[in-house]
């Protein structure tokens, strides 16, 4: 392993968002040369797209693998679920300030480079990228 | 994830710390709810210990706010950290929820 890649494989429970939290603080101990703006709003998007399958995954706790990558310009990560095909509905218009609720996908919209939802042998794959500072 | 509850000048303030998230957001949004019906309107929500919030913990304090401002109260929040600020200001929900710097702001200011 180089030290740039990693995997976590687990299951689309709350604790599994506990698992991908860890993960993420140790990518930021790893790499000091990471803006911790950056890391900090990744994280932000990619437990929006987790809480995304944790809620709306069916059957409920399907398991699921994420890995990611510290590339020089980017943060790239996929996180994967072996579910139903989900309702991909990717929102990108912030809801009224007084919605309780749908605020997830488009707050992830807002923090990425890119985002993209597919369906590949019977897996989902959720694909997140962002830029990272100054590397534009 | 604890709620430590407190009083000010007739201001109720909730002070949360660790993730404000799907699992902790309906034990804080149900903390609200509990105030506010037991006739104290005006809620602080302090920040200062949480490190990280997501949609659901923004959902339960539009909800908080909604509920309070229903029995003519208001509810703000303090103490908020650079990731909590960022995420109301990406969704703007900074329109309605100005994060206060302290609890004293937020109260003194009422």
């Amino acid at each position: 392993m180089d030290g740039d890649g990693y995997d976590l494989s687990g299951f689309a429970v709350p604790e599994g968002i506990e698992e991908l939290h860890h993960l993420l603080e140790r990518v930021g101990s790893d790499h000091p040369d990471l803006d911790g703006g950056d890391l900090m709003l990744f994280e932000t998007a990619v437990i929006e797209i987790a809480n995304n399958v944790v809620e709306h995954g069916s059957p409920p706790g399907v398991g699921w693998r994420f890995t990611l990558d510290v590339l020089p310009d980017r943060l790239e990560a996929t996180l994967s679920d072996d579910g139903n095909a989900h309702v991909a509905d990717l929102a990108t218009e912030m809801p009224g300030v007084d919605a309780e609720s749908g605020r997830g996908l488009p707050l992830a919209h807002a923090i990425l480079d890119e985002i993209s939802y597919q369906r590949v042998d019977d897996i989902n794959h959720w694909h997140m990228v962002r830029s990272r500072a100054g590397s534009s | 994830m604890q709620i430590e509850q407190s009083e000010r000048d007739g201001v109720v303030v909730l002070a949360t710390s660790g993730r404000f998230n799907m699992v902790s957001a309906p034990r804080i949004k149900a903390r609200i709810d509990e105030t506010v019906a037991a006739g104290n309107a005006r809620i602080v929500v302090d920040l200062a210990g949480v490190d990280f919030i997501d949609s659901s913990g923004l959902g339960a304090l539009i909800g908080g706010l909604k509920t309070a401002r229903q029995a003519s109260g208001d509810l703000r929040i303090a103490a908020a950290g650079d990731q909590v600020v960022t995420v109301l200001k990406l969704t703007n929900l900074d329109r309605i929820l100005t994060p206060f710097d302290t609890v004293e702001a937020a109260v003194d200011g009422w």
